[in-house]
């Protein structure tokens, strides 16, 4: 099945499809809440920004220590273009909870460098802020095929 | 009840033990949550070890306060004690241990002495190993008990969201509670110098020879 396909069919049939495990069913336990929420007003941080590119990816985060790739997430990653200051940054969240696992400008003294070992990565550093205070890493994102690396990504960081 | 890396916030956040035999992947599972990271290497748990969790939802930032506990007898130690004031906790067996799943009874009762009427999760964790002992038409016990059950994957990430979403829409009561994209701040303009640099691009080449782990799925869900 194609992707486009599949996401078609997921639209119309979101509830069958993907509730439809057998582990999904609700057992029904009658538990008594804890606490009371109210729904809040949600805010990315992106409102004032273009997703100029968006992808489906894995990334690592290079642990120094142990001098190994560690994953850092699987999600989508995405160039956000400021509407106003032009600047451009990468956002990567982990798909389903939406967590933030990459978050840094992407500015023209970034060097970014072919995995040796896979032609389908490519790995550079950044001062990332995915926890909201900056911190030295070397990333490395790994695509589906090497079109995907080749044809986006390459070409709009490395020009 | 504090300890150290319990500091209060100013959000709602509940306790949650993890139980379940050594090896089933507690540990694993929790890891994966806070850094993303898949730890192949099995070291067991000694007593407990708390990680705080957060959450964004469409009610707000919430925490888990995971307690992540020692399956292995020998390395048990308060085991009552870590599930006083617990408020939701996960049972955590391994598909590929059918062990590990006749001991769930256990767990479940030891849990439910000390914690009375809370919401739990049975997690069948390793779906992804295609050599499985207990397939799911075999995991009934959570009927019984009306436990929410999910087949899971840390490996994977397969359904790894789904206990915590499940829990935290018991503690809410609100069926409708969903993740939503926590606030992506603007990160502030750095200057780095030619030395920096030099240095920055040295470490890359050093590490862009460094094999991945786990390079061989192409499925990034």
């Amino acid at each position: 099945m194609s992707s486009s396909a599949e996401a078609e069919h997921r639209g119309v049939e979101e509830e069958e499809t993907t509730g439809g495990a057998v582990e999904d069913e609700d057992t029904g336990a009658q538990i008594a809440p804890i606490v009371k929420l109210e729904e809040v007003a949600v805010t990315t941080g992106e409102e004032d920004e273009d997703a100029i590119l968006d992808l489906k990816a894995k990334l690592y985060r290079f642990d120094k220590e142990g001098n190994q790739w560690k994953e850092r997430g699987a999600g989508s990653v995405r160039f956000l273009k400021h509407k106003k200051t032009e600047k451009v940054r990468l956002v990567m969240r982990q798909s389903k909870t939406l967590k933030i696992c990459a978050n840094h400008l992407v500015i023209p003294t970034m060097s970014v460098q072919e995995h040796a070992g896979n032609e389908k990565s490519c790995v550079w550093h950044a001062s990332d802020f995915s926890d909201g205070e900056l911190k030295d890493e070397l990333f490395c994102i790994r695509f589906a095929s090497i079109e995907t690396l080749g044809m986006h990504v390459a070409d709009l960081i490395m020009k | 009840m504090a300890l150290p890396n319990q500091q209060t916030v100013d959000y709602p956040s509940f306790k949650l033990v993890i139980v379940g035999d050594g090896g089933t992947g507690k540990t694993t599972f929790v890891k994966r949550h806070l850094t993303g990271e898949f730890e192949k290497k099995y070291e067991p748990t000694i007593g407990v070890e708390v990680h705080p969790l957060d959450f964004f939802t469409n009610c707000g930032k919430i925490r888990f306060y995971c307690w992540d506990t020692a399956g292995q007898e020998k390395f048990g130690g308060l085991r009552d004690g870590y599930y006083i004031h617990g408020q939701c906790a996960i049972i955590m067996f391994d598909v590929t241990a059918r062990l590990t799943y006749k001991n769930v009874p256990t767990w479940h009762r030891d849990l439910c002495r000390v914690c009375e009427n809370i919401p739990i999760v049975l997690c069948g964790n390793k779906v992804d190993v295609k050599n499985r002992q207990v397939k799911a038409k075999q995991v009934t016990f959570h009927r019984k008990k009306n436990l929410q059950y999910y087949e899971i994957s840390a490996k994977s990430n397969y359904n790894f969201e789904k206990p915590f979403l499940y829990l935290a829409r018991k503690l809410a009561g609100d069926p409708n509670l969903h993740f939503v994209e926590s606030p992506a701040l603007a990160p502030p303009e750095v200057q780095i110098d030619m030395a920096a640099q030099q240095q920055h691009e040295a470490e890359l080449a050093a590490a862009a020879s460094q094999p991945l782990p786990d390079d061989d799925d192409d499925a990034f869900e």
